[in-house]
This record gives structure tokens, sequence and C-alpha cells, in this order.
């Protein structure tokens, strides 16, 4: 055991763990994440983030005085130190450091573990003088030339804290088997006002004071915690991180005649981000790629940050070729990297729809929910041009290299719309089936945000049905839509097959509710095709 | 290292058993069905992944429960029929077999011509080395009449194909199947190549290739009926439990509408410098391009027509074939189709087929390592990246057989068995 974290520190640990604990069931505020005796605390947990072979980034935030609340820009710049083992008594550690924070990291810590061993599962933990965070377990990725079997990761998206409790995060940390979370985006949300649980700040955040605070608040959910520090993440940011329906050079839900400039606001949303998220950074860069072994290739997207304005739903032209999702240099990174790599999956973390949907008609009472659900405008329209719908050069220069290259197990993992998808991606919708799927996507739901029973007030599973109909009808290459459950995913992947398992809460506004296993589509390696299965990956699945 | 396969070995009496026993995992069982081991590498030629593992191809899909099926498998570059036959039995690339497409500009004879001839297989191959060097049998059931050619008396038995359909120029599967059941009960070779050309060949000329693939689909099921009488034949003949397996494509297949073509002649005819000075040896789905003019001028004619080809509507990329490792027949540049296109030289009207390869959108193949011998890995699927030239050092180690002079360029798939395999 190393000198900084001795038994003192340990027993130490315990009382904040129990401090924490305290706070339970609801989320805290700001002011009360820092021990009840005035001692420092790591009360926003631990977390691990990015796996690679050989290094896995790991998180926490201190809270060395009782002034240094999130946001504050208070407190005194410390030194935090860390340990990572192999065991979680920590008989044998195999790295450790000491990494300086303060306000300018709003007390933020992220210290690279590196020297480690491929596909090893690791026990990592803080300290502080005397006081010891509690003890986060993760795991490295496999070796990149390494035949692997079997990955298994969580699939999550979309976690508004007023609209329900995290319970979908509780289910995936009590499952146990998995080598990470993907998160897809929609981590926090910027919006003011309450419901099932007050957001805090309680207005909708603007500032980087705002943005640091909110981040603490949601990392004092005690499911989100747990989960933070059982698993690593893999997350990229959607809109809602910054603002409603974002784009490089402003959003929906941003005014700057009374919120300012928006590159000032983007700025803080991002430098909140990278602060509070377990994710490796180069300067304002999130879009990256992570190995894990010879079975899969993951490619987290931004697909926020270098797009063009949305086209208007009437008059825009979402065919321009001089509009894109992607911003070019990342479209050439994507579609280099999909080509050239040797790992058999080519998984794409992707925040926005890449299937093209054409909106059904339907009756006024049914198209108003579908289209809050898209966030379009009452009017309607005939596609949802904050999706790759609105952006089909860039989705035409992206399958085509797909099919030009014969890149073939190409699986995008998508979040953002708040419900259920299981989709065939042709490269000519039109076409379908005659013209070939290049691609498969499937959609996670949301862990809490609002869909179609929820907007509507009606009892889930009644009209939805309907509108779930009209879409599927319309769009043949959608093999399912499902738009009033909330809860989690699981994606297992092996060389035969990649199959995603859709996990539905019972009450999202019930901190226990149970999740309950819904269904599951998987695509067999070389098809490009999603084809339903009966039960769960593992018992009978992929 | 030990024996697990070789015959030689077991034939060899005290020192053959005592090598085997130094392999704890090689049963008593397995020692006795490797005497009799023979390998069987059938090639559904032009069949696609999503083929393989679609309702059609049953036998491929039981193939693959029993034994190990690569997802990430590739043709070799150009993804055409006779340089990955070529590479299947000789283990190396086309800079070293001298056999880097179908068709080639001949500056000896003046013409641009397949490579169907036995002259033009620059290297040794397991057909003819297994004979040589081992003293064990070999056969080619070949249904391509420049497959017979390129592979000429390599093997120690070889059928004739035929009788050969006019247009398609190519034995139906059902007279291939048959003859390939002949070879064994006539002459049980212990390594046989089979082509089965109908998937392909019905492919080429599908005109609803791109849609409905009706042609195509009657070719699936009929290929099947012939693999599944090739298992069938082995299990009533009661060799199946010393048999290994290995089905794969040489390249796969895409369907063009009629207007996607591309016409690279007319695009260099409007070049001062290029017109009448190069011949495109035209593969479908690929162009090799050959400057027939000065010297002098190559360097610059080879700017020329990189910079006309890539602005050439259809035109996916072009490539130095060196950096290809095609070999020096292979022209001065070496361009790609988009999928969904085809070449066409030197008319526009050269190529009217709908269904083509030979560009990277045709590279993806199934290739399977089965069969009855026990030492074959039972309901695996593997991400190695297994390429056509795998079979020859994959047959090579099953056999003992040695790697060539310079080596493999392929690699033994040996994850597809248990227990020590010689060579490996």
């Amino acid at each position: 055991m190393s000198q900084v974290f001795d038994r003192r520190s340990v027993l130490k640990a315990s009382g904040v763990a129990a401090a924490a604990a305290a706070v339970g069931g609801a989320v805290a505020t700001a002011s009360d994440v820092w021990a009840a005796d005035g001692e420092p605390a790591f009360a926003h947990g631990v977390a691990s983030g990015d796996p690679l072979p050989d290094a896995i980034l790991l998180w926490t935030r201190v809270t060395p005085t009782p002034e240094s609340t999130p946001g504050s820009g208070q407190g005194p710049t410390v030194e935090v130190a860390w340990e990572i083992a192999t065991d979680n008594a920590f008989a044998n550690v195999v790295g450790s450091g000491k990494v300086p924070t303060g306000p300018d990291q709003d007390h933020t810590v992220k210290a690279d573990a590196t020297g480690l061993a491929p596909a090893t599962t690791y026990y990592f933990r803080f300290a502080l003088g005397d006081v010891v965070s509690g003890v986060g377990t993760t795991k490295t990725a496999p070796a990149a030339d390494a035949a692997v079997a079997h990955l298994r990761f969580g699939v999550v998206s979309c976690s508004n804290l007023p609209q329900g409790h995290f319970a979908a995060y509780r289910y995936l940390a009590e499952r146990g088997d998995l080598d990470a979370v993907l998160h897809l985006g929609d981590y926090v949300y910027e919006g003011g006002g309450g419901g099932v649980r007050p957001h805090d700040p309680p207005h909708e955040i603007v500032t980087l004071a705002d943005y640091r605070q909110r981040h603490a608040q949601y990392k004092t959910d005690e499911h989100l915690l747990r989960l933070h520090s059982l698993v690593p993440f893999v997350a990229t940011w959607d809109d809602h991180e910054v603002a409603n329906d974002a784009w490089s050079g402003g959003a929906e839900n941003h005014q700057p005649d009374t919120e300012g400039d928006y590159a000032a606001r983007k700025a803080a949303a991002h430098q909140a981000y990278f602060e509070w998220m377990p994710v490796r950074n180069e300067s304002d860069k999130i879009y990256r790629r992570l190995r894990f072994g010879l079975l899969a290739e993951l490619s987290m997207l931004d697909l926020r940050s270098y797009r063009s304005e949305q086209a208007d739903p009437f008059d825009g032209d979402v065919d321009d070729p001089n509009r894109t999702i992607t911003g070019p240099e990342q479209m050439a990174w994507l579609t280099d990297g999909l080509t050239s790599s040797t790992a058999q999956w080519k998984i794409v973390g992707n925040s926005v729809m890449i299937a093209p949907v054409l909106i059904p008609p339907l009756p006024k009472d049914l198209l108003g929910p579908l289209l809050k659900l898209l966030g379009l405008p009452e009017e309607g329209g005939v596609v949802n041009p904050d999706q790759w719908d609105g952006y089909t050069a860039d989705r035409g220069r992206l399958l085509d290299t797909l099919a030009d290259n014969g890149v073939r197990d190409t699986v995008f993992l998508t979040g953002d719309i708040h419900s259920s998808w299981a989709c065939d991606v042709p490269r000519d919708a039109g076409a379908y089936p005659g013209s070939p799927s290049v691609a498969v996507e499937f959609v996670a739901t949301s862990i809490t945000s609002d869909n179609i029973d929820d907007i509507t007030g009606l009892p889930p599973r009644t009209v939805s049905k309907v509108i779930e109909g009209a879409l599927t009808g319309l769009n043949r290459h959608i093999k399912w839509v499902e738009v009033d459950s909330h809860g989690a995913c699981v994606l297992d992947v092996t060389p035969a097959a990649a199959q995603m398992d859709w996990y539905f809460l019972a009450n999202k506004e019930d901190a226990a509710s149970a999740l309950s296993y819904a269904r599951s589509y998987r695509v067999r390696t070389g098809t490009q095709k999603v084809q339903r299965v009966g039960s769960p990956a593992g018992q009978g699945g992929a | 290292m030990a024996a697990t396969f070789s015959r030689r070995t077991l034939l060899g009496g005290a020192a053959g058993a005592a090598a085997l026993g130094a392999i704890g995992a090689v049963t008593a069982s397995t020692a006795t069905a490797a005497g009799d081991l023979r390998v069987y590498v059938l090639v559904v030629d032009g069949c696609r992944p999503d083929e393989a593992a679609g309702e059609h191809l049953s036998a491929v899909r039981d193939l693959a429960a029993q034994g190990t099926s690569f997802s990430q498998a590739k043709s070799i570059t150009v993804a055409e029929t006779i340089p990955n036959h070529v590479a299947m039995m000789s283990g190396v690339l086309p800079e070293r077999s001298g056999v880097p497409a179908n068709s080639v500009w001949d500056p000896a004879r003046g013409e641009v011509r397949d490579l169907g001839e036995a002259g033009d297989l620059k290297t040794s191959t397991i057909l003819d080395r297994l004979p040589a060097e081992l003293g064990l049998t070999t056969a080619s059931v070949l249904s391509k009449d420049y497959l017979f050619g390129v592979f000429g008396e390599r093997a120690s038995f070889r059928w004739t194909p035929e009788p050969m359909l006019p247009i398609t120029n190519h034995a139906p599967d059902i007279f291939t199947m048959g003859a390939a059941l002949d070879m064994i009960d006539d002459h049980d070779p212990a390594l046989m190549f089979v082509n089965l050309g109908d998937v392909d060949r019905f492919g080429h000329a599908d005109l609803s290739g791109s849609s409905l693939k009706i042609l195509r689909t009657l070719a699936l099921i009929d290929t099947n009926l012939q693999l599944e009488r090739f298992v069938d034949h082995l299990k009533d003949k009661g060799t199946w439990e010393s048999s290994v397996v290995i089905l794969l494509a040489d390249h796969s297949m895409d369907w063009s509408l009629p207007l996607s073509i591309i016409n690279l002649t007319g695009a260099f005819d409007d070049d001062p410098l290029l017109a009448d000075n190069v011949t495109i040896a035209q593969n479908g789905g690929a162009d090799l391009l050959y400057w027939t003019g000065p010297e002098e001028s190559r360097a610059e004619a080879i700017v020329h027509m990189r910079q006309i080809a890539e602005a050439t509507e259809g035109v996916l990329s072009v490539h130095d074939p060196a950096e290809l490792r095609l070999g020096t027949n292979a022209g001065d540049v070496v361009a790609y189709a988009k999928a969904g296109w085809r070449f066409t030289d030197p008319s526009v009207v050269s190529n009217p087929i709908p269904g083509n390869h030979g560009h990277p959108a045709t590279e993806e193949i199934p290739f399977v390592i089965s069969g009855g011998h026990p030492s074959v890995v039972r309901g695996q699927v593997s991400s190695a990246p297994a390429h056509t030239m795998d079979v020859a050092p994959t047959v090579a180690s099953l056999f003992g057989l040695s790697a060539p002079e310079g080596g493999w360029d392929g690699q033994a798939r040996t994850e597809a068995f248990q227990g020590a395999l010689v060579g490996s």
C-alpha cells in the first residue's frame, strides 16, 4: 500500500462514502457536495473512460474546502493523488501519480493511467490528504491485434434529469458484464425548471459556472455515480450539452439578444464537459476512435460542432452539397478510418439518426406529438432536418464510401430521438430493398427524456402503435420503431454477429423502477441487414 | 515438429507414432484419421458474403456451423477469377505469380488477352509441389477454360471442363460436381481443387442483378444442391471424418445499370499525348492502363492517365501497380470503379454485362474451413483477416509441406484447427 493511501486514509474514506450515500435517492445541489465535517470530499464519485489497450483515463472531482462548490471558482489549488491496482485491496499497485487541480478546472481531476495490460480489470482511487475517494473499477481494451471472441457494451443516451430517475443506469451497473458504456449524447440538459427532480441551477444554463453546476448536479445521482464507478464510459455529446438543436454557429435554443455570444456559450459548455467527463480531449475535439482488438473499432462522432445550420423544413435545401453535418475534416477522418480499419465491426457512435426517415401522413392528433418528438414545427415537414436527413450530401459521401470500398459490418449506434429503432441503412432508400443495405443502425431510447406517451399524456402502447406502423410502412428499411418506452440497451459483439438488446423501464418517475427485457435485433456478419432475435444475447441470441 | 496430418510420417511407422505421441491434444482417433487426410478446396465463384449467409446456401451455413468461418475474408486485388485461383494454389501475390488480373496487355503478341495459359503462371503451386515433394496425388476440377489452362498439367489428375455453355463459356455446376465426385471415386486425391462457376456466370448475365437477381438466385439454389451432393458423397463413402473442406469465393459481385459505364479509351483519345498510345486491359471493375507510346514520355503519360481517370465519373481511385504489388505486367496505372459502375473498354459496348467484379466493392468473400476431420474447430467465427492466398499455406501446413522459396505471402489459418499443425 502506498504512503498516500495508508490505513487511516481508507478509514476516512468510509466516512465520506457514508456522507455521499446519505445524499441518496434524490440528487444533491451544489451546496451539498462536501463532507459534513468540513473535510475535503470526493462527493461526485469516481469514473473512468476511453479505454486503450495500455491506458485508461481516471476521473474524479474533489471539494477541498466548503466554499469550493462546483462552478464557484473558489477554493485552493491542491494536488490529488491517484493509484491503480490489479486488486481491490490495492496490494498490487501498478500505477500512481499526483495531479494538481483548482478553481480553473472546477477542482476536477483527470489522470491518464498508462503502462497497463490489455483486457484487464483494474481498481483505482484518489486521495487528498487523509481523505480517500471510493474505489472505482475499470477495464482496459484488448490489444489491437488480439483475436477477441466477445465484447459487450451498454448503450445509452438522453438523460434529462427533471423528466425522471436514472434507474436505467442502475440496471447497467448491476449487470456486471459490460466492457464499457457508450453514451451517445444528451448526458446533461441545458433547460431550467422542475419536473420529477428540479434542475440546479433552476434556470437555463448559459455561463461556465452554470454548466459546471449542472454537470455537478448530474454527478450526484446515485445510479449514475454507481455506473461511473464500475464501468468505463466512452461518451460523445449531442446538442443538449450546449443547447437544443445546436449547430456550429448557433442553436435553436440560443437567443443572442438575451443570452449573449453563442461562441462563448459553446466554449463554456465544452470546457465544463471536458472538465466533468472522463473523456480524452485534444483541445476542443471530441471525435475519436478506440480499438477493441480485431473484433471492433469504435468511432465516436461529433455531429454538432462543425455542422451547417439546419435547413428550413419547408424551403431549405437539405441536398445542398455545400452543407455539412460532420465538417470536411471529420468526414475525411471517418471515411479514412472505415476504409482502412483492420477490425471487423466498425461501430460508429452517432448522435443523430442516419437512416432516412420519411414522416408519414397522419391525423393531426397523432402527427403533432410525432413532430414534437422530432423537434419539428406543428406545420410538419417531410424529413427531420436535424438528423442526417438534413444533410444528404454528407450522408451520400459516407454511404458511398462504404459501398465503393466494400466495407462491411458497419453499425451505427444512435441516440437523440428518445425512442427505439432497428434499421437497415440502404444506399438508396427509394429503391430499397433493390438497393442494398450498406450498414445497419440501432437507436437507443432515452434514459428519461420524454417521448410520445409523455407528450400525449395517453397510455403507452395505444395510439403510438399507429405512429409506429405508419413509420415502418412508409420506410421499408425501418424494421422496428417503438416510441413510448425509456431504458437502456446492451450491444453484444462477436465475430458472428452484433446484437442490440433493448431493456425498458417500468416507470421513469420511480428511482427504484425495474427494467425488463423488451426486444432484440442483430446483424450477422457480412449481411448489413437487421434481423429480429427472440432473446437477449447470451441466451440464444448472437 | 510432429506430424499431425502428414501421411508420410504416419507411413513412417515407429518414428511417426513417436512424433504423434508428443502432441497431447491429438487423440488416437485423430491420428488414425490424419493418415487418410483429404483436403478439398471448393470455390463458389463470385459468391458474396451476404449470399453465403443467406437463405439459398444452407450447405455453406452448415459447413460454417461445423467449422470456422472468417468474417473479414477478402480476395486479393485485382478481384478477378484467375489471379485469385492462382493465389489460392500458390500462396503468393501477383508480383510473384505473374497473374495480376484476368486480362492483361501482352506486348509480345500485341494483344490484350486472358492469362489462361500454363506459361502465364510463374511460380510453383501446391498442386504440383505436393506430388513432387511429398508423393501425394492432387486433382483439379475447374469449370472455366482459362482456369483449366493456367494451371496446365500441375495437378496429378485434371478434368477438362465439359460440356461448355456457349455464352457463359463454362461447364455447369451439375457437371463439374459430377466430375469432382468421379475424381474422388476414381483417383482419391489428397488435394482436390474445384471451381463451381454457375453463381459467377449467371450473376454476370443477370439483368435483374441490381434488383431481383433472378438468374443469380436460381444459380445459388442449384449450387447449394451441388454442395449438399458433395458432402453427402463423402459421408456415404465413409471419408467425411478424414476430410477438410475449404469453401470460399474468389471474389464477389457488383451490378451496374446500363448507363453506369466508364469508357476511359474515349477520354484518353481526347488527350493529344495519350491518343492512340494507351492500351487498356478491361477487367470489369478494374482497368489496367498501359502506355504504349515512346518510353521517354512514359512518366508524363502516367500523370495524364491518372488525372483523366480520376476526373472520370464512376472511377473510384487510381493506383500505381507496384503499390498494389501486382507485378510488371499489370501496366502503368490501375483504375478501380465505384460500386454500381463498370468499365467498358475499348468501346462503350465492349462490356455489356451487368454483373462485374475487380473493384474494391467486390473484394469481400465467404471463407469457411470445415469438414468432418476431428481436428477442425467447430462453430467458430474468426475476425482474422483471411485472404484467398491463405489457402496454399493452410493446405501446406496440413500436409507438412514447407514454404516455397521466398516464403508465403499468405498465412496458414491455423485457428481453424485444434492441435499443432505440421509446418505451423
